[in-house]
């Protein structure tokens, strides 16, 4: 599935990631953990295209097929979806509208019919429904005036509209409380197949209460220091970072 | 507004200029009028080199054949510039001064406005309690300027323009004229030709000037005209903090003012310039007298990642004409304008900035506070402009105008030209009044109507006193507070 | 027919008139077009607001073209043959232009009776040559009414100049609707003059793609009195086409209501020009002022220039503008790409997005979706 092998990256002249090499097979969920500043978000960023971040060695590929030479849009139509810890508001693009020209692009993308407006409208209100998502938000400006909560179900609410092959979360529990966060989690949880793969970044381990990990990995100061099963998670969550963050340097 | 109107009543009689006094002091004179021979004179006075007096009548060549000015929004009777005194100065001994040598009578002056002039009295003050370096010009003339030798040792050259003319006549040359050429407008034209004195600064690279510096500008002499040009330079990595404040006394006949300032930075250099503005701003009830203060400053930031900042308090004049500008030629340069212009009585303000953009991720910041009152005008002009090469340029404005009363006018032309895809111009702009709620919900507080208008101005001013040094800031609040007092408080 | 003066070059505002600084006209027209031929064809197809009212008008080549003939109830048309001109060369040029060489009719007038829409289409068949026309329009107290004017560039390089007069009586509404797609080539003029009376509603969307230069001004005269303005626009430009909407507002009496909105994105060569001026005349208190104008530039040579203005006389007022240019939002570009929509496509939507807000705000139904639909059009997203 997703094979990372010696990235490198750097934003302007300061390099970020120093040789990141990672392997997350199809049907498992793997966690990255990490200090402020080791790298987390500028992983997601390159692994989905963002602009502002230069590859400068290494590579990242998909089913064996290279991500980084590919547009945004061409990585998303390959099926990696990456939710953000800051979703964008876009006043004036109803969320539906949003997300049936983003199916139909990828559908497009990949040579399928485009999704007709019945059939659409119905998965919608389906998938919805399942996140407790009040259908009439989805009329409204994509994220416009939504709670930190709201985004985050309206991120996962899209990953169920597009399913996608690959999802990366993004700090994905930021800013929500306990009942957004188990919400958040059973939508997640639902995508979980064998053919899906996962990337979980998070600074703290309370998300992976929820969703459960097959492999954590540890990222400080841009390489992965330690890998584990999920017992790593709760041994990071007693001991702190400490010890990595002075292994790093 | 009820309660505005009787403190109209009440507080009328409270309306004072306090540095309106003038100085019985042994002057001279040219002759009135404005000639090719004036401008010899001047330059003969001044004991200046052949191509001083070149330059200056080259400019005054060019200056008969421009015109006045009128887009701005300001009114007034034509000037009859042979009707001026283009040089008065304080009779004194020929030489160089040392502050023993300065006419008591011009110290006690200085004294009576509150400037120091005594650098001993000065160092007697609290330890480490910041330090002010003063150049004072009175009339045409530079009087005295104070820690020179203090600066020297730092690299720092700080003397009238007069002297660096003399001194430093490379240096004057090279920049003289260089960021606001003779011609740039029908004001700054006139003054190249005429100016008299004004002061000169020159920080040398990677030098951080170890004092505050400033000018003190006093208009005493009757029918005279004040042409000061100010230099400073800031060489790669210099930094300097400078302050100006300017007063002059009551008179009937209104005085011409017409100043050019100009700022030239470096690499990484850094200038902040305040201006504590409080000349004579005419009579409150008749409008009569007032100083015409039609003033051009302008900065060039040459260097990459220099950094210019403009703060001025404007309560004074009759006619305020003022754009202090940022030209942001360096790449990675910024500058900024903080502004508070005052108007009340008859005054009329036309101010405001440029911010021109022409190197890459240049940024440029303004926030620019109007308050006007009684039957006065106060107008925010400026322009922010990116060239197609200013890639990454940033600009946020913010203008606010606070009207207190139903006879004045607050206006707001910002002009704004975008040339390429790849800047960000954010403005905003309000105008409101002084709300009869605040001023009650203050007042059921405890707070008298003036006490309650001074807090509600003040924290509409907030932003830009912020920006000035603290001394200056408290002198300048107070300067708001007098010169709005008879409006409401 | 009588032409009171012969226009030269030198009559046109150039950049040294304060309001036409960036609109220069006497730069780019150094001898003026001869005057338009007559455009005997009646129309055959149909305008952009077409089935949206029976009333039509169509003035062509500045000469009156086609009425249905017969007035309805609710509409009356009528032509004036010897109207003033009261318009003075330094404050207003164009529209003094407009009045002094206004083709026969002199002016045509629309007068809404009764609740009703009407269209009014101003063509210009032609290439090379000029053609002025002066409208007047009246809404009669207590009447609703909506205007939908069509300009429609049919030939090239031709110079229109339009005059348009609206009054609005005691409580009467309008809400007038401009879509002007003129020639790439052509110089297009439009002048409207309003004048509002006490408890009346004026409302107007401009919609525009420019042309060589183009400038849309609207004056209104504002007696405060719970009278109610909304002024806006959205402009959409590439090439080398100039659109300029500048309008003046001018709040004569206390208890007034204004609110502006102008869009606009420019691409390529294009040039986008907002002026708005909002006058508060002493005494007009209590009056409520908004003004924003916010542009998107999508290339390093297209350009944004703005002037919006506030003089204010009064004290007891709320007023306030903003203005914003700047590129999309690349955080947005690319989360629309990331969700797997092609960056073309990403920055049409956001574009049509953004200046979704202001179609929004059309009041008449029909209107509001044909400005919806011109919008997906010159963004490339026709459905």
């Amino acid at each position: 599935m997703l094979s990372i092998n010696n990235l490198h990256a750097r934003v302007e002249d300061k390099p970020i990631l120093k040789g990141v090499t990672l392997e997350v097979p199809a049907g498992e969920v793997h966690a990255i953990m990490g200090p402020n500043g080791a790298g987390k978000s500028t992983l997601s960023y390159v692994l989905s295209g963002r602009g502002g971040y230069e590859v400068t060695e290494g590579s990242a590929s998909l089913n064996g097929e290279d991500l980084l030479e590919l547009e945004p849009n061409e990585r998303a139509a390959k099926g990696v979806f990456l939710s953000f810890q800051y979703p964008l508001e876009i006043p004036g693009v109803p969320a539906l509208t949003f997300i049936r020209t983003a199916v139909n692009a990828q559908r497009r993308a990949r040579g399928e019919d485009e999704i007709a407006a019945p059939a659409f409208l119905k998965l919608a209100k389906e998938k919805a429904a399942s996140l407790k998502i009040d259908f009439e938000m989805l009329k409204r400006g994509l994220n416009v005036g939504f709670s930190g909560g709201e985004k985050k179900r309206m991120e996962i609410f899209q990953m169920a509209m597009l399913s996608p092959k690959f999802l990366i979360l993004d700090e994905t529990d930021s800013g929500l409380d306990i009942d957004a966060l188990k919400i958040v989690s059973e939508g997640v949880n639902a995508l979980r197949s064998p053919e899906r793969g996962m990337l979980v970044i998070t600074h703290y381990q309370r998300l992976l209460d929820y969703i459960k990990p097959d492999r954590v990995h540890v990222l400080a100061a841009g390489r992965i220091v330690a890998s584990g099963g999920p017992e790593l998670a709760l041994q990071l969550e007693a001991e702190g970072y400490d010890k990595y963050v002075g292994a790093a340097a | 507004m009820a309660a505005v109107k009787e403190t109209i009543d009440t507080v009328a009689a409270l309306e004072k200029y306090e540095h309106g006094f003038t100085t019985d002091i042994d002057q001279e004179f040219a002759p009135k009028g404005l000639s090719e021979d004036i401008v010899r004179f001047i330059s003969a006075k001044k004991d200046e080199p052949e191509w001083m007096l070149e330059w200056r009548l080259e400019a005054y060549r060019r200056w008969l054949e421009l015109e006045e000015p009128d887009w701005a929004k300001v009114s007034y009777p034509k000037i009859d510039y042979q009707d001026t005194y283009y040089y008065a100065a304080p009779k004194t001994k020929e030489g160089p001064k040392s502050l023993d040598e300065v006419d008591p009578e011009l110290l006690a002056v200085y004294e009576k406005l509150g400037i120091p002039l005594k650098e001993q009295a000065v160092l007697a003050g609290v330890e480490g309690a910041p330090r002010y370096a003063v150049d004072a010009v009175f009339d045409s003339v530079s009087v005295v300027t104070t820690f020179k030798k203090e600066l020297a040792q730092a690299g720092v050259i700080f003397c009238s323009m007069s002297e660096a003319i003399r001194e430093h006549p490379e240096l004057v040359r090279q920049y003289l004229g260089s960021v606001v050429p003779t011609s740039d407008n029908y004001f700054a034209c006139l003054n190249s030709a005429v100016f008299s004195d004004g002061s000169f600064v020159y920080v040398p690279p990677g030098v951080r000037c170890p004092m505050e510096l400033s000018t003190y500008f006093r208009i005493n002499a009757k029918d005279s005209g004040q042409f000061e040009r100010t230099l400073i330079i800031a060489d790669k990595g210099a930094y300097v903090s400078y302050l100006e404040g300017c007063t002059a006394p009551m008179r009937d006949e209104n005085q011409l003012h017409a100043a050019v300032v100009e700022l030239v930075l470096l690499d990484d250099a850094e200038i902040k310039y305040s201006t504590v503005q409080n000349w004579y701003p005419g009579d409150p009830e008749t409008g009569k007298g007032g100083i015409y203060n039609f003033v051009t400053k302008r900065a060039d930031c040459r260097g990459d990642r220099s950094k210019v900042s403009w703060t001025q308090v404007e309560t004074g004049s009759a006619i305020t004409w003022k754009y202090p500008s940022c030209v942001l030629r360096g790449e990675g340069s910024s500058g900024e304008f903080y502004s508070i212009a005052v108007t009340n009585g008859h005054q009329q303000a036309d101010t405001g900035t440029k911010m021109i953009h022409l190197g890459a991720n240049t940024k440029s910041r303004i926030v620019a506070k109007g308050i006007s009152a009684g039957k006065s005008t106060s107008t925010y002009r400026g322009l922010v402009s990116a060239h197609p090469k200013a890639k990454g340029a940033r600009n946020f404005t913010q203008c606010d105008s606070l009207l207190i009363g139903k006879t004045c006018a607050a206006h707001t032309v910002p002009y704004i030209e975008a040339r390429n895809g790849q800047s960000v111009f954010e403005h905003e702009a309000t105008t409101t009044r002084l709300s009869d709620d605040q001023l009650f919900y203050c007042q059921q507080r405890g707070l008298s109507q003036e006490e309650a208008v001074a807090l509600l101005v003040n924290g509409f001013v907030r932003d830009v006193l912020q920006q000035l040094p603290m001394e200056f800031a408290v002198e300048a609040q107070k300067l708001v507070a007098i010169s709005l007092e008879g409006s409401v408080g | 027919m009588s032409l009171s003066s012969v226009l030269e070059g030198s009559d046109l505002p150039s950049r040294r008139h304060e309001d036409w600084r960036w609109t220069d006209l006497r730069g780019l027209i150094r001898i003026v077009p001869p005057v338009s031929p007559v455009f005997f064809d009646v129309i055959k197809s149909a305008g952009p607001f077409a089935g949206q009212a029976d009333a039509e008008l169509i003035i062509a080549n500045g000469r009156q073209n086609w009425w249905p003939g017969e007035d309805t109830k609710t509409v009356e048309f009528f032509e004036h043959d010897a109207p003033d001109n009261p318009y003075d060369r330094a404050s207003l040029p164009m529209a003094a232009i407009a009045a002094d060489n206004a083709i026969e009719p002199r002016a045509s007038i629309i007068q809404f009776n009764g609740d009703d829409a009407a269209s009014i289409r101003f063509v210009s068949a032609t290439d090379g040559t000029s053609h002025h026309a002066r409208l007047g329009v009246v809404v009669k107290a207590g009447v609703s009414a909506v205007l939908l004017e069509s300009h429609e560039g049919r030939g090239d390089r031709y110079l229109a100049n339009t005059l348009i007069e609206i009054f609005l009586e005691e409580g009467a509404k309008l809400e007038r609707i401009v879509l002007a797609d003129d020639a790439a080539e052509a110089v297009a003029v439009t002048t409207a003059v309003v004048k509002i009376a006490a408890g009346a509603t004026f409302n107007q969307t401009v919609l525009t793609s420019g042309a060589r230069r183009q400038r849309i001004e609207t004056h209104v005269a504002h007696p405060g009195a719970h009278a109610q303005v909304r002024l806006d626009g959205i402009y959409l430009l590439n090439a080398q086409r100039h659109a300029d909407q500048t309008t003046v507002v001018t709040h004569g009496g206390v208890d007034g209501v204004t609110s502006q909105l102008t869009k606009g994105m420019v691409a390529d060569q294009a040039r986008g020009v907002f002026q708005g001026r909002i006058i508060v005349a002493e005494g007009a208190d209590q009056t409520d002022a908004r003004m924003g104008h916010h542009a998107l530039i999508l290339s390093d040579k297209a350009e944004v220039d703005a002037k919006p203005e506030l003089l204010i006389f009064a004290d007891d007022v709320s007023c306030a503008h903003g203005n914003t240019i700047g590129a999309l939002d690349e955080e947005a570009v690319f989360y629309a790409r990331q969700r797997g929509i092609p960056e073309l496509e990403a920055r049409a939507m956001l574009t049509q997005a953004f200046v979704g807000e202001v179609v929004e705000r059309i009041e008449h139904d029909g209107a509001r979706q044909i400005a919806e639909a011109w919008v997906a059009k010159q963004l490339g997203r026709e459905e």
